[in-house]
């Protein structure tokens, strides 16, 4: 799920650019300093979920997880999803330096989205945050891929066609992202629920207070 | 030596050099032989160009494994964001503590 160097238009890149900045400002309003450790392991864990493969028939696919990170982190997740990315982009050569901003976009406005998605849904029991959890999962993995699509399409391609095709494609990332979230949220919410309390409450204390 | 034995080896040797044209029938062994290298060669060229193509495709895979990355980006990227979130730890305490 990564655009390389070079797909989309100039423009485009730079117009993604200057929203994930935007967003990326905004998102560091979000932080307060209790909840660095937590940014951090999330991040560390998002940086390297992409390393790992799980089996899928014939194939591999791996993680992306920008739902669970959402449904971790709330707001905070652009920045540490946008991190993350420069990081492997830089480490790892996934997608390139110039499209890092359309990248940090593919999977920061789904974490987002998810983040709100499960805040929003996650009830009290353990096993409705479990499912509500792996719900949010499938959700950012094809809101991800929808992303793509449009962003593909400023690149002069025809929207229905890509989207089928991201969609489709990413299918059993989208199952298996799922069942991994609602797993690992299950495992979070019956071991540390505190890290499933919203990062984001009080606006005001932020880190510049 | 008697005229005889002069006479003798001097008809042998008009026979020998009357027989020249014996070797234009000859000359279609070597033609023979040059088939034979060609096929050789063709055959060391096939064997030559397959190796080639082996090592190009271990070369590619070489490649493809240099592009991968290595435990040691691992650990250089955690390195990395577990650094700039203890230096924004450190930032936030020290703007709280003033």
């Amino acid at each position: 799920m990564h655009i390389s160097d070079g797909v989309l238009p100039l423009s485009v890149s730079i117009g993604s650019y200057a929203a994930s900045a935007l967003l990326v400002s905004w998102s560091t309003r979000h932080i307060r300093s209790e909840n660095l450790p937590r940014m951090a392991v999330v991040t560390s864990a998002f940086f390297i979920a992409s390393l790992v493969h799980v089996p899928f028939g014939p194939t591999s696919v791996h993680l992306l997880m920008p739902g669970l990170a959402g449904a971790l982190l709330g707001p905070a997740a652009f920045i540490s999803i946008g991190l993350g990315l420069l990081l492997q982009s830089l480490l790892f050569q996934f997608g390139g330096l110039t499209a890092l901003g359309a990248n940090t976009l593919i999977m920061g406005l789904p974490a987002m989205a998810c983040g709100y998605f499960f805040q929003r849904f996650k009830g009290r029991t353990q096993l409705r945050q479990s499912i509500v959890g792996g719900a949010a999962g499938a959700l950012g993995t094809m809101l991800a891929a929808i992303i793509l699509a449009i962003l593909l399409v400023t690149g002069g391609e025809d929207f229905f066609g890509v989207a089928k095709i991201a969609v489709a494609a990413h299918v059993p990332v989208i199952i298996i992202e799922g069942l991994i979230s609602a797993f690992t949220i299950g495992f979070i919410a019956r071991v540390k629920p505190a890290l499933l309390q919203p990062s984001f409450y009080k606006k005001t204390k932020s880190i510049h207070d | 030596m008697t005229t005889l034995q002069k006479s003798l080896a001097i008809s042998i040797l008009c026979l020998m050099l009357a027989g020249q044209p014996g070797t234009l029938t000859a000359q279609e062994a070597p033609q023979e032989t040059s088939q034979e290298i060609i096929t050789l060669l063709k055959e060391q060229n096939r064997n030559l160009s397959q190796n080639l193509r082996r090592i190009q495709r271990e070369i590619a895979a070489l490649r493809a494994d240099l592009d991968k990355p290595t435990i040691k980006d691992v650990f250089a990227g955690i390195g990395y964001i577990v650094g700039l979130f203890g230096f924004a730890a450190f930032a936030a305490s020290r703007t709280r503590s003033r």
